[in-house]
């Protein structure tokens, strides 16, 4: 299993370190072993979505530098505290919680371990009442899903201004998981973008009150294409693989969120992208090197670190050029994306 | 030295299985390609703080103490479930009845949070009393009228229920700021008092005070506890929840008012459920927040009742084995790198090996573990 | 009132209909097997484990394999396996049938993704093609009927086979035999027994029967009606096929029509993009209406006699 394996090249690779060391007559230390904890959120690893790139992002980071990295699935929302107290009481160089959900449970442990790093992905330690508390040993990871959002949302309004997508009836929609600030950002960019691109456009919004099962979203996904939708956004983690399904099935466009999802379905025309594994790799990088600062690090599509990727299907030069025209325009700050969805 | 003998007697077979599931789910680890070894020391260090390596330096205490918060609210939602097995009905609603239970909590938390601890306190956990006997109730008094089989309407509550907190926090009157899946806190004189002070400055066994969340809701389950034994066997009512579970027609015979028993133990079950709900919020989340969209505590419960052979000490050690695997699980994931799924296997096979002894059980003359509860007698004609 | 215009609208829709059936389907095959077993007097609430298990293995069989029957038969004979366990542990043994229904349901839990972890590791569980799935079949010339072609004739093939296993179920329970047999084991065993009824074997064979159909649901849900395995996505409907079993008074038609109702229910909230009330309030929908049919209209639901009862013949 790759833990028992890495821990014996962990071994290995020190113990051959110390090897050299003692060879040569330097007075450089044994490379340090940065110990880095992963807390990932109910979703579990397969998630197929941020869960699961944390921890490529992690995975990543091992083969470029000397960590130990351990990972731990927090089953449900009692596991966040034990779970980030745990790694923090054996005093980890970092300690990275998944998830928007666990910010309170950052922000209690953070404070009881003001020597530790710690890093959070979609949020900041917060007290009880969702107060950033700002502590110095916090770092957060925040992404501009909205930008994100907005790309895909351009696509899909010129596509649907051109008659190019399938049914053509100026519809499009989204399923979202639960109405939190990381999905609704998505939608929010997608609806702004559309609507500026294609105005007489509808986008229809939907939530499944899930991110597990998929045949919730699918019979979401499946009223809003009996209203004439006819792109889907899916912003539902595990679940919202049913929306690409029910697309596919339906003859229709569907669209990705989180990772490239282009394997998911046929039908996937485009895939929001929010790069956690960069963000993850970057904040352990930035620990071993020395240079980890509380506060915040947004990622968005300016710093590449939010962005779109398309799946499936070839655009015509003229859609490519408004796309790389509104992708220039948010990374200079002419157009911004709104976080929250516009009425 | 022969009550000794048979106290031990009593403990011989639940431990058997343990033993027994322990060694089957290291032959599933060790096929699988993992090393049984590293994950049982997982297991028993994150659980009971016992064996753990120097190397991955884990603290014992840390440990007990998150296994006790984890097993606390499974004192009383055992009780909840084991209650009515006596009575010969099946309570898989403990989990809506919890719900119900913080729900209540949390509103009156929020409600009058300016009030002070000696008043405000005892006002969330009678509330979440209330609320948890009334969310039994009504399934209660279905069954005790019209005969309607407890296990669909307490499914049926269970899921209103869970609607219910999701309708009050998302986006609903109770939630915190827009956006945020959680309700505001409750006030701070709601909160059950920890063990420990969090005061900063404090170090125990080498960790912040705060570290260890261990809270007085423990001494409220396990008076629980006490309390279930007492009413069971040492009340005329629970000399009555018992006949009935045997017979309901002989009951009825013997004068026992069989639909009022019906009806007062699913109250009771409802009310030590809900109670475990108000201690949660009370004493570890302080608000209502989206974990409870697929909170199982209610249906460990059931696992936990079964494991315990319904009695209170039972009880008190299948919850006490619920939290220390749910706590062990994570470090076991954390250092051995096992799937905290593997867990949950265990108890499966727990459960299996103490059903497939069951009987052998009831042969024996259990003294230190009363006659453990059957399941529900299926013959409910009247 | 809006919502009252939207879901006015709705329900006039095909698509509604036709995904009440749907769901109404799902459900109800692991229904008939708590029915089947049941009356055959073994208390089965390991449907939820059974189904899981089903899932998982379907899923993994046809991304292996590629052949959606292939992956069924996996499936169901996935869960027929777990109720083989419940069976072996609940008749030979002589456990208590709730341990060990709720045994089978935590064990699918933890060991499908247990194996999850083992066998796909960091990856994603993988999608199956869209052409390797469980098909939707167009009943041709049927399903250009206006409305109730939408809703009955274009379902995927499970959902046909559905309704003909409650045709056969319910006729083979009340007009049977076998039927006969299954449910005077059920009532009084020893009377069975000395009328030279094999009892264990008829049990057997009803709890691996439920095992079987609740197997193909989970097969049915994961590469029919989704085209993957997410952890635990059974989500409960295990659990509401016990409560349609009881709310359907053991049989085959009642179980059936607290199937739709459910399915109704699900449908009506999967609308929520179009409705314009709380889609929460609208959740409790399926289950408010199940409590005031059955205080209503069902009542009593009696089990039959020696439900849960371990058989154990006085001689042995």
């Amino acid at each position: 299993m790759a833990h028992s394996r890495l821990k014996f090249l962990g071994v290995a690779g020190v113990a051959l370190m110390l090897l050299a060391a003692c060879g040569s007559s330097n007075n450089t230390p044994a490379a340090k072993v940065y110990k880095i904890g992963l807390v990932t959120d109910i979703g579990g690893l397969n998630d197929k979505s941020f869960n699961h790139l944390a921890d490529l992002g992690l995975e990543k980071a091992k083969t470029d530098f000397k960590i130990q990295g351990d990972v731990v699935e927090s089953k449900s929302g009692d596991d966040y505290v034990p779970n980030l107290t745990n790694f923090a009481s054996k005093k980890y160089d970092l300690v990275i919680g998944v998830g928007f959900l666990m910010q309170t449970a950052m922000g209690t442990v953070s404070g009881q371990f003001p020597t530790v790093n710690f890093a959070i992905i979609d949020g900041a330690g917060t007290d009880a009442n969702f107060n950033d508390l700002k502590h110095p040993n916090v770092q957060s990871l925040y992404f501009s899903e909205q930008d994100a959002g907005a790309m895909v949302g351009a696509l899909a309004g010129l596509l649907e201004k051109q008659n190019k997508a399938k049914k053509n009836a100026g519809v499009i929609s989204a399923v979202g998981g639960i109405s939190i600030p990381p999905v609704n950002h998505y939608i929010a960019g997608y609806k702004w973008a559309a609507t500026m691109v294609d105005p007489g456009i509808k986008v229809l919004v939907g939530y499944s009150n899930d991110f597990t099962d998929p045949a919730k979203c699918k019979n979401v996904a499946a009223n809003q294409i009996s209203s004439k939708a006819d792109i889907l956004f899916q912003v539902a983690g595990g679940c919202g693989l049913g929306v690409l399904q029910a697309a596919g099935q339906a003859g229709v466009y569907s669209v990705g969120v989180d990772a490239d999802q282009k394997d998911a379905d046929p039908s996937v025309i485009a895939s929001a992208l929010k790069k956690v594994d960069i963000a993850t790799y970057t904040a352990i990088q930035n620990v071993v090197n020395g240079k980890f600062a509380g506060g915040a690090l947004t990622f968005n599509i300016a710093n590449d670190g939010a962005g779109y990727a398309l799946d499936n299907l070839t655009v015509s030069a003229d859609i490519q050029a408004a796309l790389d025209d509104l992708k220039a325009k948010i990374k200079a700050g002419t157009l911004t994306p709104p976080a929250d969805i516009p009425a | 030295m022969a009550a000794i003998r048979r106290i031990a007697g009593g403990f011989a077979v639940p431990l058997g299985s343990v033993v027994f599931a322990f060694l089957v789910g290291g032959l599933i680890v060790a096929v699988t390609g993992g090393n049984p070894f590293a994950a049982y020391q997982g297991l028993l260090c994150g659980g009971l703080g016992i064996a753990c390596s120097t190397t991955t330096g884990e603290n014992p205490a840390l440990q007990i103490s998150t296994t006790i918060v984890f097993f606390t609210p499974l004192l009383m939602t055992g009780v909840a479930v084991a209650l009515p097995f006596r009575a010969g009905l099946f309570n898989i609603g403990a989990e809506g009845q919890l719900l119900a239970g913080s729900v209540a909590c949390t509103i009156i938390g929020i409600k009058f949070s300016s009030l002070p601890a000696p008043i405000l306190l005892p006002m969330v956990l009678i509330g979440g009393t209330l609320a948890g006997a009334i969310w039994a109730g009504v399934p209660g008094v279905l069954k005790a009228t019209i005969g309607a089989h407890e296990v669909v309407t307490t499914i049926m509550l269970n899921y209103i229920a869970q609607w219910l907190v999701r309708f009050l926090i998302v986006g609903g009157p109770l939630q915190a700021a827009n956006g945020f899946s959680a309700s505001t806190p409750i006030g701070a004189g709601a909160r059950l008092p920890l063990f420990l002070p969090n005061d900063p400055g404090l170090v125990i066994f080498g960790l912040p005070a705060g570290v260890y969340r261990v809270h007085t809701g423990l001494l409220i389950g396990l008076v629980a506890l006490v309390v279930f034994a007492v009413v069971l066997w040492r009340t005329s009512l629970g000399y009555e929840i018992r006949a009935v579970g045997q017979s309901q027609r002989a009951a009825r015979y013997g004068g026992i008012n069989v639909a009022r028993t019906i009806i007062i133990t699913m109250l009771i079950a409802g009310a030590f459920s809900g109670l475990a709900g108000a201690i949660q919020i009370a004493g570890v989340d302080h608000n209502l927040t989206d974990k409870y969209f697929n909170d199982t505590t209610g249906f460990d419960a059931i696992a936990v009742a079964l494991l315990g052979l319904g009695s209170a000490v039972g009880i008190l050690f299948a919850s006490i084995l619920f939290g220390a695997l749910h706590a062990g699980g994570s470090v076991m994931q954390a250092d051995a790198g096992i799937s905290s799924s593997l867990v949950q296997i265990l108890q499966a096979l727990i459960l299996f090996s103490i059903a497939a002894n069951f009987l052998r059980v009831l042969r024996f003359p259990t003294l230190g573990l009363r006659r453990p509860a059957k399941a529900p007698p299926r013959a409910t004609t009247p | 009132m809006n919502f009252l215009s939207d879901i006015g609208h709705v329900l006039l829709t095909a698509d509604l209909w036709r995904a009440t059936l749907e769901a109404a389907a799902l459900l109800l095959l692991p229904a008939l097997g708590g029915v089947i077993s049941e009356r055959s007097g073994v208390v089965n609430i390991a449907m939820e484990g059974m189904m899981l298990t089903g899932a998982f293995f379907a899923v993994v069989a046809d991304l292996a394999w590629h052949n959606p029957w292939l992956a069924a038969l996996v499936g169901i004979a996935a869960g027929g396996s777990m109720a083989l366990i419940h069976a072996v542990v609940s008749i030979r043994f002589r456990a208590d049938q709730i341990v060990s229904g709720i045994a089978i349901n935590i064990f699918a839990a933890g060991l499908t993704l247990f194996l999850v972890q083992r066998i796909f590791g960091l990856q994603d569980v993988g999608h199956v093609g869209q052409s390797e799935l469980l098909p939707y079949i167009n009943v041709p010339v049927l399903d250009q009927i206006p409305f109730f072609g939408r809703v009955l004739f274009q379902q995927n093939v499970v959902v046909y086979a559905a309704i003909v296993l409650l045709v056969v179920v319910q006729l083979m329970l009340f007009r049977t035999r076998l039927g006969l047999r299954i449910r005077s084991v059920g009532e009084h065993p020893q009377a069975a027994d000395t009328a030279g009824i094999n009892v264990y074997a008829i049990r057997y064979g009803a709890v691996i029967t439920s095992g079987l159909l609740s197997g193909l649901a989970g097969a049915f849900l994961a590469i029919g009606i989704s085209n993957t395995f997410v952890p635990n996505m059974t989500d409960g409907r295990g659990y509401i096929a016990l409560a349609a079993v009881i709310f359907g008074k053991w049989t085959p038609i009642g179980a059936f029509v607290a199937c739709l109702i459910f399915g109704f229910g699900q449908a009506i909230y999967d609308a929520n993009s179009v409705i314009h009330v709380s889609q929460y309030l609208l959740s409790m929908l399926p289950y408010i209406l199940t409590l005031v049919v059955l205080a209503g209209v069902v009542g009593r639901s009696i089990p039959p006699a020696a439900d849960g009862v371990p058989y154990a013949p006085e001689n042995e």
